[in-house]
């Protein structure tokens, strides 16, 4: 877990760190505010240590920054002061918790613990998984009961995997999350990491793929038995829990990413990244070319030497690393890029305490081109990724939706309650969100006095949408605004409190199942292959339902609605095939992709799956990884017909 | 039908990713131009459509180049849209009275273009 403490006081950082790094966490020290809102909105934390008195800018302008900004990482404040007004302006700034300077360390430690317990998705105070188990407060890990002895780094990744379990790390992330922003340890680093892990698991007993390997993805825990269902309690989990907000973020980039590699070569879309990715061989020298620049000018300001028109020159270069590298969509080195410039610009000339910072953001610029050697994604949105159609005069909060809309591909449309110019009926968004300006609440514009111009822009979108979900953002949480926001056709109400972050997994959550988990329902009378689907396709982000008695087919497709079906082609009382004939002769369910999954490998069985109406047609043994790809490339075929 | 762009960003990847893009999401043709100078040349001899325009330029910056391109008779007529990183939005009030058709910020997908393209211009 990685900590970025921001702190003038010499003093209070050599106990701080000492006593942070005791208890495992990697920390990155800064002295001032400015220099803390680089490395905060550049690094990836888990937590930050904030103290209100700093250089530049103080603690609470900071933590509003962040706040604004849409970061949600826990914030902790140090005060000096033990007042009332410094603490709930701290609060309210964003600020999760605060401790009163001096401070028991025993005391701060507890608190970044439970803060940290907040923040993720496992919130309780010991972490497991399956026989293992990992006891933060004391940093002792045991499987099956014997004790596991681990170096700082091997118990950071596994502290890491428990916290965030279901997720998979890609190295770089891992590299993010558990190394020391001045530090640059390479891939290979990391995956000596996980194999001495890994080994240490398989020595008590483990099994060996515990932490899983995903490939090309990243790693991650690996699926316990315990976890799978029968087929029918997976269906009915389905049916009742419509995924967590998180799961569907997962999912949302790996649809999106499978979708980039499942797209047919004619695919303008795969072109323009192949394109890219040429483009990108040339690219690539010339830009770490200009990182070596921005290098040395940082070596020429630690020599003293560093001339005006130098600085000036590598705040250009900087400023063109950003624009080239962003057209790659390369978003964190963009920020990187973004960060020089702006210390370079602001600055001169520059002073002796900016060149760490500098340094380390010219080499994570460096490292960040480095690593990269292919463009995987095509950069920011696509056509399909969907529309977010924002009424809202409230551009700080605008600003921060917008840039965590984009880390998840949705695009945002902003337009004024005022103009309702017909430029914005044009857009076809696929959710609305209307944030009502502070202190009008629902009730009050609907108070027909009160002729809001809210009001009619409410009226014209529902009456221009009516089918679409409308999310209202507004200041009191009471039952008649609530009920005003239903009155109008409003689907959600959401607190104006609420972080960007929080409203966009609102927003993809609402635009569901459908599109971006897309539900798999699997029918086949082999039980133990049908209990092992659910996880062998987790990593794709799809929602399963299995199914082994063929019987109750009908009534299990109806409730549940899925995008695709899977068939064994062999079962008792009814077959494969006569399912699937079935299904075709219901109009409702004639486009429904289906691929059957069958031991028989002749041509006959293949020939009449298609034609009783199959898609595609696998044989068993059938890895996840294969299967995933085939009902992915299905469901882009129907998603490109339907448009 | 078929519309012309020009193209002014003093970086050739810029250019030419966005040329690709354009080309291929519209089959648009894309003229180049890597300086504020070049552009206005440019402009005047081929008259294109729209002209996208990076603000931040060496020499000539974006600015300069389009009042250059008003003060042209054979070019005033032509829209002229600024392309912009994020952290320069907050001066989108003082593009906007300059006279500029619009602004799009950077990074974009070139892809996504030619429909930002046709929304700002009404085509």
């Amino acid at each position: 877990m990685k900590i970025l403490l921001v702190e003038d006081d010499d003093v209070l950082i050599k106990v701080l760190t000492r006593s942070l790094t005791s208890h495992n966490y990697v920390v990155d020290t800064v002295k001032d505010g400015e220099m803390g809102w680089t490395y905060g909105s550049t690094f990836e934390y888990d937590l930050l240590v904030l103290d209100i008195v700093l250089p530049k800018l103080d603690g609470i302008s900071l933590c509003k920054r962040f706040r604004e900004q849409g970061y949600t990482m826990p914030i902790l404040l140090l005060t000096a002061q033990d007042t009332r007004t410094v603490k709930v302006q701290g609060l309210d700034a964003g600020a999760d918790d605060y401790v009163v300077k001096p401070f028991d360390q025993v005391e701060l430690i507890a608190r970044i613990r439970a803060l940290m317990r907040r923040g993720s998705s496992n919130p309780f105070p010991l972490l497991s998984w399956g026989d293992l188990l990992l006891n933060p407060s004391t940093c002792e890990v045991n499987y099956n009961g014997q004790p596991l002895s681990l170096t700082t780094k091997e118990y950071e990744l596994l502290e890491l995997f428990l916290r965030d379990r279901q997720y998979v790390f890609s190295t770089d992330e891992l590299i993010d999350r558990l190394w020391s922003s001045e530090e640059f340890p390479s891939e290979a680093t990391v995956r000596s990491h996980i194999r001495r892990v890994r080994k240490k698991l398989a020595d008590v007993g483990a099994p060996p793929d515990f932490i899983a390997t995903l490939h090309g993805r990243g790693y991650y825990l690996k699926t316990m038995d315990a976890d799978m269902g029968d087929a029918f309690t997976a269906t009915s989990a389905f049916v009742s829990e419509e995924g967590t907000p998180t799961a569907a973020l997962v999912n949302l980039s790996t649809v999106a990413q499978f979708q980039t590699k499942e797209n047919s070569p004619v695919d303008s879309q795969q072109q323009y990244l192949d394109f890219l990715n040429e483009t990108w061989a040339t690219t690539k020298p010339k830009s770490l070319e200009q990182t070596s620049i921005l290098l040395e000018v940082v070596h020429s300001l630690q020599d003293d030497r560093l001339s005006s028109n130098q600085q000036v020159e590598a705040q250009r270069i900087a400023h063109t690393l950003a624009g080239t590298l962003g057209i790659f969509g390369l978003s964190k080195a963009t920020h990187l890029a973004r960060q020089l410039e702006h210390w370079l610009a602001g600055y001169e000339p520059l002073r002796p305490e900016q060149i760490p910072l500098l340094k380390t953001l010219a080499m994570a610029l460096q490292q960040a081109i480095q690593n990269t050697t292919t463009i995987e994604q095509s950069p920011l949105f696509d056509e399909q990724s969907p529309l977010l159609l924002l009424v809202s005069d409230d551009s700080s909060f605008n600003q921060a939706l917008i840039m965590v809309a984009t880390r998840c591909s949705i695009r945002v449309e902003v337009v004024s309650a005022l103009e309702l110019a017909p430029e914005w009926a044009e857009a076809q968004p696929q959710v609305i969100l209307l944030r009502l300006p502070t202190g009008l609440t629902p009730t009050k514009i609907a108070e027909p006095a009160s002729a809001s111009h809210w009001l009619s822009a409410l009226q014209v979108i529902s009456h221009h949408y009516p089918s679409l979900p409308i999310l209202v953002m507004g200041d009191r949480d009471e039952l008649d605004d609530r009920l005003e926001v239903v009155r109008w056709g409003g689907k959600l109400f959401l607190e104006a409190l609420m972080p960007a972050e929080q409203v966009i997994t609102t927003v993809v959550n609402l635009l569901g199942a459908k599109t971006y988990a897309p539900k798999v329902m699997i029918v086949d009378d082999d039980h133990t292959w049908l209990s092992t689907l659910p996880s062998l396709l987790k990593p794709w982000g799809f929602k399963v339902t299995t199914l082994a008695d063929p019987k109750q087919f009908w009534t299990v497709l109806q409730s549940v609605t899925p995008d695709v079906l899977v068939l064994d082609v062999n079962m008792p009382q009814i077959n494969g095939f006569e399912l699937c004939q079935i299904l075709r002769g219901d109009p409702d369910w004639q486009q429904l992709p289906v691929l059957f999954l069958s031991v028989l490998t002749d041509a006959a069985s293949q020939h009449q799956a298609f034609t009783v109406g199959a898609d595609d047609y696998l044989c068993k043994p059938v890895v996840g990884g294969a299967l995933a790809n085939r009902i992915l490339s299905r469901l882009h075929r129907i998603r490109a017909c339907a448009s | 039908m078929g519309k012309r762009i020009l193209i002014i960003d003093d970086e050739e990847t810029i250019q030419t990713v966005v040329q690709f893009g354009i080309r291929m999401a519209t089959g648009w043709e894309v003229l180049t131009a890597g300086s504020g100078e070049q552009g206005i040349q440019t402009a005047q001899t081929e008259k294109p459509d729209v002209i996208l325009l990076d603000v931040m330029m060496p020499e000539m910056d974006g600015i300069a180049t389009f009042k250059a391109l008003q003060s042209h008779t054979e070019t005033e007529q032509i829209p002229v849209i600024l392309l912009t990183a994020k952290a320069q939005t907050a001066d989108k009030c003082q593009f906007n009275d300059l006279g500029v058709s619009g602004v799009i910020t950077k990074p974009f997908n070139s892809l996504n273009l030619p429909e930002q393209i046709s929304r700002i211009l009404h085509w």
